[in-house]
């Protein structure tokens, strides 16, 4: 008689993790976390961009493919989190006598790994890409340095103002040339605002203290909302502004008009 | 076979306990946030354009409005708060309506009687007369398409959330300050009911179709809290207020 010792015997990861998933419970989440991780690329893919303001910058090209993608590497926690809940909630056990719980996922070594691998490749690529985007957006700023037009942007409770120094004009209006670089100098009068071009994709602080800086470059004819973002007091819902990209010939004589000069 | 049948009956209770309570809390919420905005009407008193005939702007025949408001440093003379002036007898208000309801396609001229001090804005912008027929206005019958920024008292500001379904409307008209020395001129106002003195401002602008906008003062006349916007700055019926643009 052979005498099988404890290591033979026990199952190898393989089997632990075929034993894992033909559980019943198991079965049934895994189901339902294929259900909602669609459900969530579907929303990503499909009804995000409709949903997303009109693209008209680089920048905002950049923000709403972050946001989709986001979308799409997220949708299996998501999907995770709520098989869970879904598959509790339909196994409610409220008045009678719950079975016993299962086997701890703690103690399963190969499940265990396959969560922390994933979430740290989630995690990494989260980093990577966001880095990336900032690397690119600064590299363009260096490059578009001299040919960019600079506005001087100042919220005060409740509208914004813009001043072009080199066009020599102030308006509560933003108004841009298609194609052109533009450096905005963000600054407040008062408390904090957040100065948000939504369709341009660039969102900053307006601080009283601080000039800061951000940079897009509008590739794209049309009308654009400018909003504060930062909750700022009675009217804070009525700090929005009309503004728009237009062509060079129209921002030109847009400046002629309200008194200004092109250079 | 019971206890699953027993199972199965007890699941199905409970799916119909959950569907109950969900309605239950979307009904709890919606009579709140209904009851809410019920409490939350518009407690400002409104004050309606006169129309008087048509004016030729830009080619166009349009009817011609007037409204005239005061801007007074109390609350009491302003008659926007009741005869005792309410409980900020020390705040500063536009009178005697901050609801203003103008005609839709209209010349819109309004007056406004001011008699209160002043310093210096916040933004300089804010000097400017802006959005007016002429980009001007009259101050105590003087031509202006601007003032001082160091001597204003408040602001007339109109303005409102851009959306595609109503037409953008921004005015910005900044008001003089009274000093000693307009007192010592006594500056004529033509204010009814008052024999304060100060300046009259009369400026004119277009409105396009019916919407709904708001108009604040861009001055920091509020206490020291939210770089000088709190106090009667951070409260409607004083130094802000709507404009309601109505067809008809």
């Amino acid at each position: 008689m052979a005498d099988h010792s404890a290591e033979e015997m026990a199952p190898t990861p393989g089997e632990r993790i075929t034993g894992f998933f033909k559980r019943k419970d198991v079965a049934r989440t895994t189901i339902l976390f294929v259900a909602w991780t669609t459900l969530f690329i579907v929303l990503g893919l499909v009804f995000y961009p409709k949903w997303m303001p009109i693209v008209m910058s680089k920048e905002m090209k950049s923000a709403e493919s972050i946001m989709i993608w986001f979308t799409v590497i997220s949708a299996p926690i998501a999907g995770i989190v709520l098989a869970v809940t879904t598959n509790a909630f339909l196994d409610m056990h409220r008045g009678d006598t719950p079975p016993p719980d299962g086997p701890a996922i703690r103690t399963n070594g190969p499940i265990v790994a396959i969560w922390t691998i994933g979430s740290l490749l989630f995690a990494l690529v989260a980093i990577v890409w966001g880095l990336l985007e900032v690397n690119s957006q600064a590299v363009a700023a260096g490059n578009d340095a001299k040919s960019a037009i600079t506005i001087e942007v100042t919220g005060a409770q409740w509208l914004w103002t813009f001043k072009y120094p080199a066009q020599g004009i102030e308006t509560h209006d933003l108004n841009l040339p298609v194609g052109v670089p533009v450096v905005f100098n963000v600054k407040s009068a008062d408390v904090n605002h957040s100065f948000w071009p939504v369709q341009l994709g660039v969102k900053i602080d307006a601080n009283a203290q601080v000039t800061t800086v951000t940079r897009t470059t509008p590739t794209m004819i049309g009308p654009i909302e400018v909003k504060c973002a930062e909750l700022c007091g009675l009217y804070h819902a009525y700090m929005e502004t009309n503004g728009a990209v237009m062509s060079k010939t129209d921002f030109n004589a847009w400046v002629v008009a309200q008194g200004g000069h092109t250079s | 076979m019971e206890t699953s049948t027993q199972n199965q009956v007890s699941g199905g209770k409970h799916l119909t306990s959950a569907i109950t309570f969900l309605f239950l809390g979307v009904a709890i919420v919606a009579t709140v946030g209904f009851t809410l905005h019920k409490v939350s009407a518009d407690p400002q008193a409104k004050m309606y354009a006169t129309t008087n005939g048509t004016i030729n702007y830009n080619g166009q025949n349009l009817k011609h409005a007037f409204i005239t408001e005061g801007v007074y440093p109390e609350p009491i003379a302003s008659k926007a708060h009741g005869a005792s002036g309410g409980s900020h007898l020390n705040w500063p208000s536009y009178g005697p309506a901050t609801h203003l309801v103008l005609p839709a396609h209209a010349y819109v001229t309004m007056t406004l009687h001011v008699y209160d001090s002043g310093e210096k804005l916040n933004t300089n912008y804010f000097a400017k007369v802006v959005g007016t027929v002429g980009s001007t206005a009259t101050f105590d019958g003087a031509s202006a398409g601007s003032i001082l920024a160091t001597e204003v008292q408040h602001t007339f500001t109109l303005h409102g959330i851009p959306t595609s379904t109503q037409d953008p409307l921004f005015v910005n008209v900044p008001l003089p300050r009274v000093v000693a020395d307009d007192k010592g001129n006594n500056i004529p106002t033509n204010d009814p009911g008052t024999n304060k003195s100060g300046h009259t401002v009369v400026f004119s602008f277009v409105t396009g179709g019916a919407g709904e906008y708001v108009w604040n003062c861009e001055y920091p006349c509020g206490d020291g809290t939210y770089a000088k916007f709190g106090a009667v700055m951070g409260s409607t019926g004083y130094m802000s207020g709507k404009v309601s643009v109505i067809n008809g």
